[in-house]
């Protein structure tokens, strides 16, 4: 199979960055999942949907606007009513589901190349994303697992917290290398690693 | 005057020295002053020459509401004008300059409107220049010529034209709790709030928390007030749910309890670190706010109240406190009320000589007379200072018997020896987020100011911005609103508590002179009446018309003053001649940090997955809304038109390829997405079968052209939706309204899927062969691709998807990728079109190869166009309803007068331009009679002669007939032909095969 290439490629550069006078307070990464699916329960079906995900994957997700789970390897998410993202390290995932999923329970759309998934992770990662995006992103009220679906100005993201320190955001792929440049910008004055 | 530096005391630290500039002048100070503070400790009282009058001024308060001693920072070739001295941090290396004065700021040629006197009153600029005939010049236009000259004279700081290197930053922020300053009452407040769990901020607009506490004389539980703050806020930031914010104005408090605020990160820093931002911009979602903003000393109005020396009570008491810094060695001490008392036992007990307290009641309070006798010099009640002697600082004031009732002097005004005079006018609570926050403020006679309404929005009010000045009442208040449940018994005790009590309704002195009432705009107690006396009764015309309360520090120490005049010439209480209400934002705020992280990168680059590759190929990239895409493949020594004449002729001959990854993709599934097409298009869909394609067309409402692409069907609910690169969100917003409004009971999702997929279109007669040789999986011939087929396969191992279809008029193919294959998948087949003589081609050749056959875009679907203009009616379904249908035969939409799509073709072998208007008559002196526009050029390498699309009245009737371009802006004026728009190949025999 030929490998999916990064948008990021050409300002892709690892290492510390920015003012690292007190340590590292961003990791920021790209997971580059080999999938990236959505799917839309019809209404009155997203109980089936769900049911549907976690037969499939082993994802059990809640029934609440934004609920997700995610793993080491895989990761899903709500993010608009009967709406969901399911994420997998693996490719092939929008195939798999489009056999388990009927017509009559909603859509399967496959997003893996569409979608360019980064990861900020560390003790200033609330503080990064609170410059970008009007939401808050404190762990009581985003507790780990939660996703929402907001946007910067024209660049529309998907964010999950996929751990007390560490969120992941799906982001249209032309869009990818202006928001990482952005993103790196605003964790200059926190030094951040690329890796 | 002449200010020094204490031997002690203060929150300067005396061991640091710090190295600034004045009018290129070296001082130091000490780490912890501000640039007031720390040029009176120098000596220096001159600070600014005044904005009409030129007239000296020096610093008249401490803190953010200084109207006087306005500078500009000077950094390289940067300047930042109009910075209040008071607020400014010195640091090692700071620059400044003075404002205002030419050539320097103890000699000042302007000074000589001082002696204009009346001349220069309010009104004067426009009563005298606008009018008048002078010459040529009438009415404004003499304005116009004077006005440069006027605004050279008057004014404020310069700003630089330097492009500004600073860097600026927006935060979000969300809080159960917002406590707005940090006094007594808002530190009393934070603490409360902190210990019920709330997550709490806490910002104040000082570098040191604590306000009146830094400078009060009083000590709270036994300890000075000052450590007592200190002591709070050290606390406070060792709480997990608190956020302190020093150096932060809370500017702006909008609906839903947000509130806009400013820190001012690094401009109090000598070096700054990487990545931090000058100023930061907080957008704060607070669930409760606590206002805790305190309050504004007022000046009194009196002959020569802007003499250098002459301070406000408050400042003098906080540069001695706060600073270390004594203003005067003889002050003299004028007041309406028992609170500059307390600033006259302050600056006794460091060491300053009070020559007499001047107060205009005729009687004080027992504090009040208590310290009068402690301080020494003479008490003076009943009388009034009618005049300030000196030249640039005071040397002596005089004083006269005063009727505080009838407000009228008496007897004989005297020499009294000083060189400082504090002044106090009573206090105005600085009610202006709350104002904001839509309540009116509402006037209270015993406290002759305006305090608080009821709130509008989830807020509570603390301490002396409530009118309650006292520091124990402010530290109740302030543990109340932050939800403390602890009783009185709990709370601090205040030793030396100053003296608070209600001022005299006294705001000037009537004498003659000029008395200031705003200082930064030079508007004066005359100007006030003169308004009044010229019919601007409204204190909202006295505002506009004396210009009062306008200057960058919006009236902070001018607007009850002037309105108390306005007032009192008008014979009315001052809450019926108006209220003072005010606007975001409450000081100015840096436009950077309102673009934030935008600054320097106003929008983001969308780039298709083949971008790099363009770019290294040397292709000249074009902003096609957000996206960028190749316009040429320029070779050396080629200009445009040779570029893309010779991409263009050469898709032609052998074949092109160009990047539509641009297009916008749209997936379409559930089973009524064929009935969704069928609603949204003109045409059919829900006949197509899979794994074909068609170009369909959409209209508005109205029934005017929308957009129009071409619509795949991958499976029986799945279709894959393309429209112009330009309208994609539109169309997808288009979709979801009518999914989510129109017709919710419609299965059907519809998702943008435009960076799924990379696409390339390739084309020419080659095109097929160059397939034939890279793709696998899949045949290509007629029968497995036949127009408008899919087919599904593989380039060098990525999946592909190709449809068969062409906008060039060439044998055409759309080759989709999964997006992170398009370089791939590109690369492959421009290594599969070597031996072919494939050639990659840009925007240009696109355009050209297109404007050969008549194809439409958006230059011709420009939202005026119907589909009968654009020769589209064959599209239009006669078996079904769709958007747009109802209204196609309106009468103006059928007229035979509208304009209709024909090809033009240039007469006199030149370049034609988009946009110029087509006459049948030339007249070049007196262009007139357009009978059409045109919309798309080109030079056409397949027909040799510069032509291009147009939008005539009349259209097809004048096919073969001549007109002319008419394009007076441009000069271009020349014969043209009116066509049929298919200039190439109209039977479609290439495209075709």
């Amino acid at each position: 199979m030929v490998e999916m290439l990064s948008p990021l490629a050409p300002v892709w550069r690892p290492g510390p960055h920015g003012d690292l006078s007190a340590g590292i307070g961003v990791v920021m990464s790209e997971t580059q999942p080999g999938s990236i699916v959505q799917l839309a329960a019809w209404p009155g079906e997203t109980a089936g949907m769900l049911a549907a995900i976690d037969g499939h994957t082993g994802l059990s997700l809640p029934d609440i606007p934004g609920g997700g789970v995610s793993t080491e390897t895989k990761a899903a998410f709500g993010f608009a009513p009967g709406k969901f993202l399911v994420v997998d390290e693996a490719e092939g995932l929008a195939e798999s589901l489009s056999e388990a999923i009927p017509a009559s329970l909603g859509t399967v759309t496959d997003l893996s190349h569409g979608r360019t998934a980064l990861r900020l992770a560390g003790p200033k990662a609330e503080w990064v994303l609170a410059k970008f995006f009007a939401v808050d992103f404190s762990l009581p009220v985003f507790p780990v697992g939660k996703a929402v679906s907001t946007g910067h100005h024209d660049i529309f993201a998907l964010i999950q917290r996929t751990a007390p320190d560490a969120f992941d955001l799906y982001i249209y792929r032309s869009y990818a290398r202006a928001f990482w440049t952005a993103l790196g910008h605003a964790c200059e004055e926190v030094g951040y690693e690329v890796r | 005057m002449s200010p020094r530096r204490t031997s002690a005391g203060g929150r300067i630290d005396r061991t640091r020295s710090i190295r600034f500039t004045f009018d290129g002048v070296s001082y130091s100070g000490h780490a912890g002053d501000t640039l007031a503070s720390a040029l009176l400790a120098n000596g220096v009282s001159l600070f600014g020459r005044s904005f009409k009058y030129h007239r000296p001024r020096g610093v008249l308060a401490a803190g953010i509401d200084e109207p006087n001693a306005l500078v500009t920072i000077v950094k390289g070739e940067e300047r930042e004008p109009n910075i209040p001295a008071t607020m400014l941090e010195i640091y090692d290396g700071l620059a400044t300059v003075s404002q205002n004065r030419f050539p320097s700021l103890a000699f000042d040629v302007g000074a000589i409107n001082a002696l204009g006197g009346r001349a220069l009153a309010a009104g004067f600029y426009y009563k005298t220049f606008m009018g008048p005939v002078i010459g040529p010049l009438k009415g404004t236009r003499f304005w116009m010529f004077c006005e440069h000259f006027i605004r050279r004279a008057a004014g404020l700081g310069r700003a630089g034209t330097a492009f500004d290197t600073s860097r600026y930053e927006r935060m979000n922020a969300f809080c159960d709790v917002l406590v707005v300053g940090a006094g007594p009452a808002g530190l009393s407040a934070a603490k409360a709030a902190a210990q019920t769990g709330a997550r709490v901020m806490l910002a104040d607009l000082d570098a040191v928390m604590g306000g009146s506490a830094n400078w009060s004389s009083e000590t709270i539980d036994g300890t000075p007030a000052a450590s007592w703050a200190a002591e709070t806020v050290a606390s406070l930031a060792a709480c997990d749910n608190v956020r302190l914010l020093p150096r932060t104005t809370v500017w702006g408090y909008y609906d839903d309890n947000t509130l806009g605020a400013l820190e001012r990160v690094t401009d109090h820093k000598a070096a700054i670190r990487k990545g931090e931002p000058r100023h930061r911009h907080w957008a704060i979602r607070a669930g409760k706010v606590i206002l805790a903003t305190g309050a504004f000393e007022r000046p009194l109005v009196f002959p020569d109240n802007d003499r250098p020396g002459v301070l406000l009570a408050s400042a003098a008491q906080r540069y001695v406190n706060e600073f270390g810094v004594l203003p005067g060695e003889k002050i003299a001490v004028f007041t309406n009320c028992d609170s500059a008392y307390g600033a006259a036992e302050a600056l006794h007990a460091a060491g300053a000589r009070i020559m007499a307290i001047v107060d205009v009641r005729t009687s004080a309070s027992e504090d009040a007379r208590r310290i009068a006798a402690s301080v020494g010099g003479e008490h003076l009640l009943g009388h009034a200072v009618v005049e300030t002697e000196g030249g640039k600082t005071v040397t002596g004031i005089k004083v006269q018997p005063f009727d505080p009732v009838a407000k009228r002097l008496s007897g004989h005004a005297r020499h009294l020896d000083a060189d400082c005079l504090i002044v106090s006018g009573g206090w105005s609570p600085v009610v202006h987020l709350a104002s904001q926050a839509g309540a009116i403020p509402k006037w209270d006679e015993t406290l002759q100011a305006f305090l608080p309404a009821e709130p509008s929005q989830p807020w509570v009010g603390a301490g002396a911005f409530n009118g309650h000045y006292d520091t124990a009442t402010a530290i109740a208040e302030g543990a109340a609103a932050g939800g403390a449940t602890t009783d009185e018994d709990s709370l601090p005790a205040i030793g030396n508590a100053a003296p608070a009590s209600p001022p005299a309704a006294v705001f000037e002195i009537r004498a003659s002179g000029k008395s200031f009432v705003d200082y930064q705009h030079d508007v004066t107690a005359e100007d006030v009446r003169l308004a009044h006396r010229e019919g601007f009764i409204s204190v909202e015309h006295l505002k506009r018309y004396t210009t009062l309360g306008m200057a960058t520090d919006q009236g902070k120490t001018s607007n009850v003053p002037g309105l108390a005049i306005m007032a009192d010439a008008t014979g009315r209480t001052i809450p019926e001649t108006g209220t003072t209400r005010f606007r975001p934002p409450f000081t100015p705020v840096s436009i950077g940090s309102l673009a934030a992280e935008r600054f320097g990168e106003i929008r983001p680059e969308r780039l298709t997955p083949m971008h790099d590759w363009h770019v290294a190929q040397g292709a000249t990239m074009f902003a096609a809304g957000l996206w960028y895409r190749p316009q040429i493949y320029g070779k050396p020594g080629e200009n445009i038109e040779q570029a893309y004449v010779r991409e263009a002729r050469a898709t032609r001959t052998d074949a092109g390829i160009v990047d539509v990854s641009t297009l916008g993709k749209i997936a379409v599934q559930g089973p009524d997405a064929a009935e969704l097409l069928d609603r949204v298009y003109t045409n059919l869909f829900s006949t197509l079968p899979v794994n074909k394609a068609r170009y369909g067309l959409m209209l508005r409402e109205e029934g005017i052209a929308f957009d129009d692409g071409t619509t795949w069907r991958l499976g029986e609910n799945d279709f894959l939706m393309t429209t112009t690169t330009a309208n994609a969100g539109k169309v997808m917003q288009h979709l979801e309204y009518y999914l989510d409004v129109v017709w919710p009971e419609l299965k059907v999702q519809v998702t943008s899927v435009s960076d799924q997929w990379a696409g390339a279109a390739i084309g020419g007669p080659k095109a097929r062969q160059i397939l034939a040789a890279c793709v696998t999986g899949t045949a290509v011939d007629d029968d497995a691709l036949p127009f408008m087929g899919i087919v599904h396969g593989e380039i060098a191992g990525a999946p592909v998807m190709i449809c068969r279809l062409s906008f060039s008029g060439e044998m055409a193919f759309e080759v989709y990728c999964g997006a992170g294959h398009g370089l791939h998948v590109w690369e492959a087949l421009i290594e599969a079109g070597k031996p072919f003589g494939l050639v990659p081609y840009g925007l240009e050749a696109l355009g050209t190869l297109r404007i050969e056959k008549g194809h439409v875009t958006g230059a011709e679907i420009d939202g005026r166009t119907t589909a009968r203009d654009l020769h589209l009616s064959w599209m239009l379904s006669k078996k079904k309803p769709y958007i747009g249908s109802q209204m196609i035969e309106r009468e103006g939409l059928v007229s035979p007068n509208r304009i209709q799509l024909v090809g033009v073709v240039s007469l006199d072998n030149r370049p034609l331009n988009g946009g110029s208007h087509i006459v049948e008559r030339l007249d070049v002196q007196n262009p007139h009679d357009s009978i059409g526009h045109v919309s798309s050029v080109c030079y056409a390498p397949a027909l040799g002669k510069y032509i291009g699309l147009a939008l005539v009245k009349g259209g097809k009737a004048r096919h073969g007939t001549r007109a002319f371009v008419s394009d007076p802006l441009r000069n271009r004026f020349g014969p043209i032909e009116i066509v049929s728009h298919h200039f190439f190949d109209p039977e479609g025999k290439r495209m075709h095969g």
